[in-house]
């Protein structure tokens, strides 16, 4: 019987496996052919079979040859697509989970390189014991035939062991007894609950760790560097822009520890700059500046607060309308989706939604204003740098607001102003300019500056104004007096209880503009702050 | 007739067949069945749990019975209290020598055991590394974050265990016969009325190492701070045998 041609076969399996998989949004995989000029044969080792980008599988088509004999084509091509779906439909998942595991095992590991080895097993793991568990597939068989190393050998061990099945591999080899303690300690590990994943990696890296470390030993003896895993690297290629933003923001949020964060960040901070990653959006860009893990967290952490502005009434302003088209992500909202150049269909790739932009109205029409924003960073302040400042964090999730209603922020960041301790960031979109001036620590004394302060209220018939502080400012009474002069809309946070914040607040009592607000835990500012403003607005609107 | 129940039958047959045949969204499922093998893993995680619930219920009545007030003071009628009512709930479980482990790092997550007071549980520890099936037993607590004293109390003659990590103080007190191997370093009080057996300290060992005791060996590879009132026994310190010899001062720091 003639053998089907790898494109047909994938074009009659492919049904079957998105089938047994729910259907999952995936595009059709491709097959890669090798490169004309290169001897399969003369690859001592399998080559990777399947890779994943974005949501493109692309299995190569030496590795089938290279296990003609040992299982049919068609077998070794299922089990491939059954593991790399499963990444999509269980585990990882989402880029938040390999964030999290890849931070729980740097937790044993301590070294980068050895944590994402851990992490892929363990990803590698729990997908396939999911698989073999609920699914029909070949995956076991594509184990047994697959070229082993020392971590893979141990690895399908522990299938054997897990799955009750005969995989060909016994225990063997000179530390034959310290495997199989490592192995013991391996099927002790829940993998399929996903609630224990936190504590299962740990685990799962606690028992590993003298392997890897051995192998790594090897590897710098050059005894041979590790082989590539035939069922693909998981990296950050697996996932889109939107992919990566969301789950930057929900590790932000879920960790709320900026030196946790920073770390992660720093790791991974190569890969993010080559899969095209920058702070202020957009991939493709290649090699820009560096990114600031400490600017990204607040960033992140302030999008995951939705601090809503009210509208006021502005000029030559209007509300926002459909502007352009971008396309969409798998986990994008769905509300902007134009369904006419989308076809109706929801897919990667095709699906299209509109970006809207904020047009200008005729003459007065609702909108959000401009705002500046200052922030207090003197001595008494936390260093945004070192921990979480809620300070910072109060700011940044003004600033957020804004930018997402298409204003301009500008930035007054002070601490002793009048010697030159202060930053001043002219109104501006630029996000990534906006947070690094919000973290910018000077931890000094507390001075305004009225004459930097002037400059950027002047002349500007619409503008908010948020002032974050812990009121310790020596020159109060100016800034109170400057406050009384002006119409804006003003929202003055300030931390803790003092003579001075008493003093702002006998001051504010009867300007309508001007909402004070105090709070005893600094914790509560970003959730405080949403309702107030909210509050603020509905009262002077 | 008018209305009647076969003509509305009919109307409705008719209606039927001229309407577009509408296509269930779901039939692609229709023959679709979802195939759930229980694996090994099932059964051990299972079991793994079910072993751990019980090692945690021991421990816990320990805790009530020993250490009610939370405070737990190390003297000798204590310790000997203690490890008795320990003994008593170990002897009732079957467990290995990874549910011991295991135990280890579930005393460091507060949602599993609210208290981990490193006396008792140290005790505890020992008992179920006493009562173990396994001659040979290794815990890998290198990555855990308190120190738990205690450990390898009164290991019996045949027994041999291997603590990857530090010990804290009391460390291989009252030994009888065990063979107790600490990978890291080893608090105050190591080896303090051990009766006979080895104890091997890879790194560094604090002050009163070997108070009381009566005999068998301290090993240690790193520097030992100090000597406690040694009975009988032999104390090595880099290969050197320093107890007993020119002994320095017993509890001065070298």
């Amino acid at each position: 019987m003639k053998e089907k041609q790898p494109k047909a076969l994938m074009d009659s399996i492919w049904p079957r496996v998105r089938r047994k998989h729910l259907f999952p949004e995936i595009p059709v995989p491709k097959m890669a052919e090798p490169v004309e000029g290169t001897e399969i044969e003369a690859a001592p080792k399998e080559g990777v079979g399947l890779e994943m980008k974005g949501k493109q599988m692309t299995i190569h088509t030496a590795f089938l040859t290279q296990l003609k004999g040992k299982m049919s084509d068609e077998d070794a091509m299922e089990a491939l697509l059954d593991h790399g779906v499963t990444h999509y439909t269980f585990c990882p998942w989402d880029f938040y989970t390999y964030l999290m595991l890849y931070a729980e095992s740097k937790r044993i590991m301590t070294d980068k390189d050895l944590a994402k080895q851990v992490a892929n097993h363990f990803i590698d793991v729990v997908s396939d014991t999911h698989c073999v568990k609920k699914k029909k597939t070949e995956i076991p068989q594509l184990y047994r035939h697959l070229t082993k190393g020392v971590i893979e050998e141990t690895m399908v061990s522990l299938y054997q062991e897990i799955w009750g099945m005969d995989l060909g591999c016994p225990p063997s080899g000179k530390r034959k007894k310290a495997r199989e303690a490592v192995i013991r300690r391996l099927t002790r590990i829940p993998y399929l609950d996903r609630t224990r994943w936190p504590e299962s990696i740990q685990r799962f890296a606690r028992s590993i760790k003298p392997l890897l470390l051995e192998q790594q030993e090897e590897e710098k003896g050059g005894t041979g560097k590790g082989e590539n895993n035939p069922l693909g690297e998981h990296d950050l290629n697996h996932y889109s822009h939107e992919e990566i933003e969301q789950g930057l923001r929900d590790y932000a949020r879920k960790s709320m520890a900026l030196p946790e964060f920073r770390e992660v960040v720093e790791d991974l901070a190569d890969e993010l700059k080559e899969a095209g990653y920058s702070m202020e959006g957009g991939m493709g860009r290649g090699r820009g500046s560096p990114l600031d893990a400490d600017v990204l967290f607040y960033m992140k952490l302030a999008e995951s607060y939705s601090l809503p502005v009210r509208k006021t009434i502005v000029e030559k302003r209007g509300s926002l309308h459909p502007h352009s088209h971008s396309p969409w992500e798998v986990g994008s909202p769905y509300h902007d989706v134009d369904v006419w150049t989308s076809f109706g269909k929801i897919m990667p790739g095709i699906t299209q939604v509109w970006k809207k932009r904020e047009g200008k109205g005729r003459g007065k029409v609702e909108g959000v204003p401009d705002c500046l924003i200052a922030v207090d960073s003197s001595g008494s302040m936390i260093n945004p740098r070192k921990i979480l400042s809620y300070a910072v964090l109060g700011a940044a999730c003004a600033a957020d607001a804004y930018l997402r209603n298409d204003s301009r922020v500008a930035v007054y960041n002070f601490s002793d102003a009048p010697m030159g301790g202060k930053e001043v960031l002219d109104y501006t979109k630029k996000r990534e300019m906006i947070y690094r001036s919000l973290c910018k620590y000077f931890g000094g004394g507390t001075a305004l500056d009225l004459e930097d302060l002037i400059p950027l209220v002047q002349s500007r018939k619409n503008l908010d104004l948020f002032v974050i502080t812990d009121m310790k400012i020596t020159n109060l009474e100016t800034l109170i007096g400057y406050f009384a002069q002006i119409n804006n809309r003003i929202t003055a946070v300030h931390i803790g209880e003092n003579p001075y914040s008493s003093r702002f607040e006998k001051a504010a009592e009867n300007k309508k503009n001007i909402s004070l607000f105090a709070v005893k835990r600094k914790e509560d500012i970003p959730n405080i702050v949403l309702g107030k403003i909210k509050e603020y607005f509905r009262e002077t609107f | 007739m008018k209305g009647s129940p076969q003509t509305k039958a009919r109307a409705s047959r008719l209606s039927e067949h001229r309407r577009p045949a509408l296509q269930n969204p779901f039939q692609e499922f229709q023959s679709y069945s979802f195939l759930t093998k229980n694996i090994p893993l099932d059964r051990i995680v299972q079991s793994t749990e079910a072993v751990m619930d019980q090692i945690r219920l021991g421990y816990e009545k320990l805790l009530e019975e020993e250490a009610k007030e939370l405070v737990w003071m190390v003297q000798y009628n204590t310790i000997i209290k203690a490890y008795e009512v320990a003994e008593r709930y170990v002897r009732e479980i079957d467990y290995s020598a990874e549910d011991i482990e295991d135990f280890c790092f579930a005393l460091e997550n507060t949602q599993k055991i609210p208290y981990l007071i490193p006396g008792p549980a140290g005790l505890y520890i020992s008992a179920l590394c006493n009562y173990a099936k396994e001659e040979e037993i290794v815990l890998k607590l290198s990555e855990l974050k308190t120190e738990i004293n205690l450990l390898g109390f009164r290991l019996t003659k045949g027994k041999r265990l291997l603590i990857e990590g530090d010990g804290g103080d009391f460390t291989g007190i009252g030994l009888e016969g065990g063979d107790l191997v600490v990978e890291g370093n080893a608090k105050n009080w190591t080896g303090a009325g051990m009766r006979s057996g080895k104890i091997l300290v890879k790194k560094n060992i604090g002050l009163h190492t070997g108070e009381w005791m009566m005999g068998g060996e301290i090993h240690v590879g790193g520097r030992v701070r100090g000597l406690g009132n040694i009975v009988e026994g032999k104390v090595f310190e880099r290969e050197k045998m320093v107890f007993p010899g020119k002994v320095r001062h017993p509890n001065m720091y070298y």
